[in-house]
């Protein structure tokens, strides 16, 4: 697979660029960064940090993420499927007396509902993060550079989409180069 | 960053105003319901003893829940309750109050079931009348035997124990199958009253108190005294200090929370038991505490105060922590209960019965805690948008605080049989469980409302100040 899409890039050998990266020294400058990217008014960007920067949320405008609906809606069908579960199980298809208790006690539901509901809701927890992030995902063009390895250790970044409306390889150069970005570099890629 | 700067010292301190006369008031209060306490332990003895254990319960642990709060942070050597811990350090330096006014549980103590076995004056009556009718199948020579074995006991020996011609306590099962079982019960709970004479009715039982007592007193006393103490004197070292003495308080403040909980509330039904209701009473301190902090803290911040150093983030961290431990006080009392419906044991179920088939009254409290500490404040706090709202968390929060006292009404009010042996039909509600509430509430109140008054209201002196006070989520 990986070789057979290396030929085909090869083949074309066409670049064009897709990302425009921004490197900062301190967790400070890439926030104050990204409060002004955030007032240009662009959309498709991000930031990158070794660790999360307190106040990044704001600063990027981010919105409240939408993890916990989905988590909630999952948390109520974990509740409403082990109700159902046991209805089915122990009222309609194979009524069973336990311990002299009736075949729909609430107490003994309890425990079964609780597990369900934390069993759905972390499922939703999970796999609603890997999809609100686009996960997994194999390649991003953004690791075409090499000083974007520095993520993971002790530089900031900010990368801005060129596919972005607000996006101007001057404008937005020199947005950047004003918010103390100490390098700056365009990221291409091979058109397929 | 630039907080160092702020002019502190009109923020943190109280100089006027509602705060700093709010300590007269809640005096007064105080000093109104414990007169009207005292009518009432003059014209009935026996239900002053339960409503006065009612309001000690409440606040009590409402104090150690307090108490617990400042340990753990000590222990876990945060910074970001820093400077909410102060407040907190209020309620704590009340508890001597809360420990001296505990002194009269001692003078009625004939009154609760499980001393009324040994020391009641009334023992037959009352012995008689509230498990009327259990004892008619009782064995007779054996039962001789059993009440000759304890000279104490009232005599007549008959008179005592067979109470015949009592009318039957309302829900119990009188067929002849169910008429033996209680006998056999009623035989149990006996003999499983004299099992715990050791425990008490005995020296030991005093001095397990006088340990309880002491040992909040010094703790209370120990954390407030050097927190304070470093306001003044910055010193850095007073922070380790209580950090290190923190393992320690936390084992002893647990233990004695534990055990307290077992003599004086769990011992109500004397023959009951159940290993993990000192835990249940953990979890609801801490419920109380921390709604207390995060109802004051508010109030303090309306009047200006606290310098702008409690903040939205400082108030969604609290109520996590309030939702997260009424989660625990849920899941607590839902597994005794849950336990206890499953095995379904006569000796066990007594609590639950007398709380939901006893009386009409008993049950709709007991749907009210279920739907107003749990339920509700469930589902209300659980966003994170409410527990950054403050209106919408605070109305959550004091929805907890009545349902706090409401429980420990639960719990220690179902225990009061009257003395004419008549079942009740509707909540025992009385004047004096009011006048008792506001007497001890008052009365507490007023110590940490006027140490409030002499005090910084935030640790000045603690080297983590600015640290807590940028604190984010």
């Amino acid at each position: 697979m990986a070789s057979a899409n290396h030929e085909s890039t090869v083949s074309t050998g066409e670049k064009k660029p897709v990302l425009m990266l921004a490197e900062f020294n301190t967790p400070g400058e890439c926030l104050h960064a990204a409060e002004k990217v955030r007032d240009a008014g662009y959309a498709r960007w991000d930031t990158h940090t070794p660790f999360p920067v307190h106040g990044m949320d704001g600063a990027m405008g981010l919105p409240d993420s939408k993890l916990g609906w989905i988590v909630a809606v999952m948390a109520l069908t974990g509740f409403v499927s082990a109700a159902a579960m046991i209805w089915y199980m122990n009222v309609y298809d194979y009524p069973l007396i336990i311990g002299g208790k009736p075949p729909l006690a609430l107490p003994s539901m309890a425990p079964v509902c609780f597990e369900l509901t934390i069993l759905f809701s972390a499922f939703g927890a999970v796999f609603g993060m890997f999809g609100l992030n686009k996960l997994p995902r194999h390649h991003h063009p953004i690791f075409y550079s090499d000083r974007f390895a520095a993520a993971t250790d002790d530089k900031f970044f900010i990368s801005i989409e060129v596919d972005d409306a607000k996006y101007d390889a001057k404008k937005t150069r020199a947005l950047l180069e004003s918010a103390k970005a100490s390098h700056i570099e365009i990221i291409e890629e091979e058109v397929a | 960053m630039s907080a160092t700067t702020h002019p502190v010292e009109s923020k943190v301190q109280i100089t006027g105003g509602a705060w700093a006369s709010a300590w007269k008031l809640a005096a007064a209060a105080g000093a109104l319901g414990l007169v009207g306490a005292g009518a009432g332990y003059a014209s009935d003895p026996k239900r002053f003893a339960f409503s006065y254990l009612f309001a000690i319960s409440v606040f009590l642990t409402l104090g150690l829940g307090m108490l617990f709060f400042v340990v753990i942070q000590h222990i876990a050597a945060a910074h970001w309750s820093v400077t909410i811990r102060r407040t907190a350090e209020f309620f704590v330096g009340g508890l001597p109050v809360l420990v001296l006014l505990f002194l009269p549980l001692f003078a009625v103590m004939q009154h609760f079931p499980q001393w009324e076995h040994y020391w009641g004056s009334s023992h037959g009556a009352t012995h008689g009348a509230t498990h009327g009718g259990s004892h008619d199948a009782h064995p007779a020579p054996e039962h001789g035997a059993t009440a000759g074995a304890h000279g104490e006991h009232a005599a007549p020996a008959a008179g005592a124990h067979g109470a015949h011609g009592t009318p039957p306590a309302a829900g119990h099962d009188q067929g002849a199958g169910g008429a033996r079982e209680l006998a056999g019960l009623a035989h149990m709970h006996h003999r499983t009253l004299e099992a715990k004479k050791a425990w008490f009715g005995s020296t030991f039982f005093f001095g397990r108190q006088a340990f309880y007592l002491l040992v909040w007193v010094l703790l209370a006393r120990r954390f407030f005294k050097l927190s304070t103490e470093q306001d003044k004197s910055k010193d850095k070292r007073l922070t380790v200090v209580l950090a290190r003495s923190a393992p320690a308080s936390l084992t002893l403040l647990s233990l004695t929370m534990t055990f307290a909980a077992f003599d004086w509330l769990m011992a109500l039904d004397p023959a009951w038991f159940s290993t993990i209701f000192g835990v249940w009473i953990f979890a609801g301190s801490l419920v109380a505490a921390l709604g207390t902090l995060i109802v004051v803290t508010l109030g303090l911040r309306r009047s200006g105060y606290l310098d702008g150093r409690v903040t939205t983030e400082h108030y969604h961290d609290l109520a996590k922590l309030l939702f997260g431990f009424n989660c625990f006080w849920a899941y607590i009392a839902f597994s005794q209960f849950f336990l206890i419906w499953y095995a379904s044991i006569p000796e066990e179920t007594t609590f639950y019965h007398t709380r939901w088939n006893g009386n009409p009254g008993w049950q709709t409290l007991s749907i009210a805690i279920m739907a107003f500490h749990f339920v509700v404040p469930f589902i209300l706090l659980m966003s994170r948008n409410v527990k950054r709202r403050l209106g919408a968390m605070a109305t959550g929060t004091v929805m907890l605080l009545v349902m706090h006292a409401a429980e420990m009404y639960w719990l220690v009010l179902p225990n009061f049989k009257p003395a004419d042996g008549h079942a009740l039909t509707s909540l025992p509600i009385h004047w004096m469980d009011l006048a008792c509430l506001v007497g001890v509430g008052g009365a507490y109140l007023a110590m940490v409302f006027k140490l409030m008054t002499q005090h910084a209201l935030i640790p000045v002196g603690d080297p983590r100040l600015e640290r807590g006070t940028q604190h984010t989520v």
